[in-house]
């Protein structure tokens, strides 16, 4: 939460305004828009916890109280096992293409290029398309007789690839067409990131004879370390609540060889009317995205020191 | 960090020329039209997939440009889908998010900005917390919720949905174009007279435009794009809208895919709008909200 703290509103000494007492005007304010999130976001949100508890069955009246039953199924099942570990894949690989391949497109673009301007602007497209058209696009340039890539792929003399028919393709397929409309935004974060790192380290590095590659991971990998922290946030939260790509290219298949949480808790709740499960999937995808999240708060407390160092 | 989406204009540092710096030179634009192409090109071959007719589109070997140009794919996905519904159902829900977002986000962001109350830091971080939620946590219990009160497949239970997923986000932007105004200006309009409202409305509203502007778009655009609560939460053209309408193309026959391109394109047009019309708002929208969070 180190991020958070300093941007915590400094509350004004209390005033008074035509003697209404401030904390009626204050609440009043606040109610309508504090209101319609406690009726529409937390009460569902704690209805659904409630629901995670409870085996719901079509063919009976009762929903019974199981405990921790309808977790303890997810485990034991198969299909739950063979998501969870999709999801990990998913997540672990995209973050290193999206952050890898956007921080070193980023550092190499970042100088005085002409084109570089409307460049930024073409490349803020596909974060802002809708993920269900790029699935849906994706899907036919995968497709293995009319698609362009496998056309590609011959016409080079390679084989033409099975991308969304094959178990072993599919998970790869839909981290392709995410991380196509994601690195674009990774790479004008960190591009804004770099240009607003102080010039004085980076001289002093040049005086010294440092090679690019070590100026790169002593100087300047530090310096961003606050907004990899950001991009890596946004990228996570996002990343286990994936459904319109996955959706639109699969559906999870084949099988569950693409499936991820949040396709599987939608798959359970309304292909299977089997709402407990789903409940409970939604909440292992929530609490796995924080765990992640409060790891990832706690590594940048642990070496803020040593960019702290070159700020001063 | 708010200098981030000003240092476009900065100068970048004069290098002294060294030898291999052309070459460099040369590698770098190699880069930059590498990247560009490979973000765009995916968008025109959709474009040129809704170009063709229906024979060509399943040709082999695939042709990079259609031998001829033509509109029946859009002309298709209007006559014999329900496509004019789907249209008029995104673009209400759309708008009528942004003004109830904008209307409820505005009074609340300036509370938290600038008043002093018990539980007002606990409110910011549960909105913090709110912003990392799964949305189909969400959206499973609703469907639940509103097949009660009958909300189901209606706009305005779509309208409600996404405002409440949309207020954290755009009440923290706020919060932080409010948080940089100087004080000053608020305290001499309470000296006229002014009360709260009149003071929000004519004072600090005008003053964080660009604030309003970043939030609004990004709402509409999420909004929008969205797919998961409005495939959840409807069932039929009452509701459903553009990114629905796109999973009704696959059928239990297969998929329509000439009309489905022209769907997506037709899809794309708002998003490639403000990114050209606006895209300072969303570049300041998209760091400044995830700046804060």
């Amino acid at each position: 939460m180190a991020i958070y703290e300093d941007t915590l509103p400094a509350a004004p000494p209390a005033r008074r305004s035509r003697g209404r007492p401030q904390w009626l005007t204050g609440y009043t304010l606040a109610a309508p828009a504090l209101l319609l999130m406690l009726v529409i976001f937390l009460y569902p949100l704690g209805h659904s916890f409630v629901m995670s508890f409870f085996r719901w069955d079509l063919n009976s009246v009762e929903s019974p109280f199981v405990g921790l039953g309808n977790y303890t199924d997810l485990f034991t099942g198969s299909s739950f096992p063979q998501t969870l570990r999709n999801q990990v894949v998913f997540t672990v690989a995209s973050l290193l293409i999206e952050v890898v391949g956007g921080m070193a497109i980023a550092v190499l673009l970042n100088s005085k290029l002409r084109g570089l301007r409307p460049a930024r602007t073409l490349l803020l497209i596909p974060p802002m398309v809708a993920p269900a058209v790029v699935g849906l696009n994706f899907r036919w340039l995968f497709n293995e007789q009319y698609g362009l890539i496998d056309a590609v792929l011959v016409r080079l003399g390679l084989p033409a690839i099975p991308w969304l028919s094959d178990p072993g393709w599919a998970l790869i397929s839909v981290i392709i067409a995410n991380a196509w409309q994601n690195t674009p935004l990774l790479v004008l974060l960190f591009l804004a990131g770099l240009q607003a790192i102080p010039r004085e380290p980076l001289e002093a590095a040049a005086v010294d004879g440092a090679s690019a590659w070590r100026t790169f991971w002593s100087i300047v990998l530090p310096l961003m370390r606050p907004v990899v922290v950001i991009a890596l946030m946004i990228r996570i939260i996002d990343l286990f609540r994936t459904f319109d790509v996955i959706w639109l290219m699969t559906q999870g298949g084949p099988g569950n060889a693409s499936n991820l949480l949040t396709v599987e808790a939608y798959k359970l709740a309304f292909q299977s009317v089997d709402f407990g499960h789903a409940a409970a999937v939604s909440y292992v995808a929530l609490v796995l995205s924080l765990i992640v999240l409060a790891l990832l708060y706690g590594i940048p407390r642990l070496t803020a020191r040593r960019a702290a160092t070159w700020q001063s | 960090m708010a200098e981030l989406t000003r240092v476009r204009s900065a100068p970048a540092a004069a290098r002294p020329r060294r030898r291999g710096a052309t070459a460099g030179l040369v590698a770098r634009y190699a880069v930059l039209i590498f990247t560009v192409v490979l973000s765009i090109f995916p968008l025109v071959w959709l474009v040129l997939t809704s170009l063709r007719t229906s024979d060509e589109l399943f040709a082999v070997p695939v042709q990079l440009f259609p031998s001829t140009v033509t509109f029946d794919q859009y002309v298709t996905v209007f006559t014999e889908y329900e496509m004019a519904d789907y249209v008029t159902n995104s673009v209400v829900v759309s708008l009528a998010t942004v003004a109830l977002v904008t209307v409820l986000a505005l009074p609340c962001a300036y509370v938290l900005a600038r008043f002093r109350l018990p539980g007002i830091k606990v409110v910011i971080t549960v909105l913090l917390i709110m912003r990392m939620i799964p949305v189909i946590a969400l959206a499973i219990p609703l469907f639940a919720v509103f097949s009660g009160i009958g909300l189901l497949d209606t706009v305005l239970g779509l309208v409600l949905t996404h405002a409440a997923s949309k207020l954290p986000v755009a009440i923290w932007l706020l919060m932080a174009f409010i948080q940089d105004l100087p004080k000053e200006i608020e305290e001499s309009a309470e000296i006229d007279g002014a009360g709260v409202i009149r003071k929000l409305v004519l004072v600090v509203a005008p003053l964080i435009g660009p604030g309003l502007a970043a939030s609004a778009v990004l709402t509409f655009l999420f909004t929008w794009n969205d797919l998961l609560i409005a495939l959840t939460l409807t069932s039929s053209e009452a509701a459903q809208t553009l990114p629905v309408g796109l999973t009704n193309f696959v059928t239990q026959f297969g998929i329509d895919w000439g009309p489905m391109s022209a769907a997506g394109v037709l899809m794309v047009v708002p998003t490639l709008l403000f990114v050209w019309f606006a895209q300072g708002y969303l570049v300041k929208g998209l760091v400044a909200g995830a700046v804060r969070g």
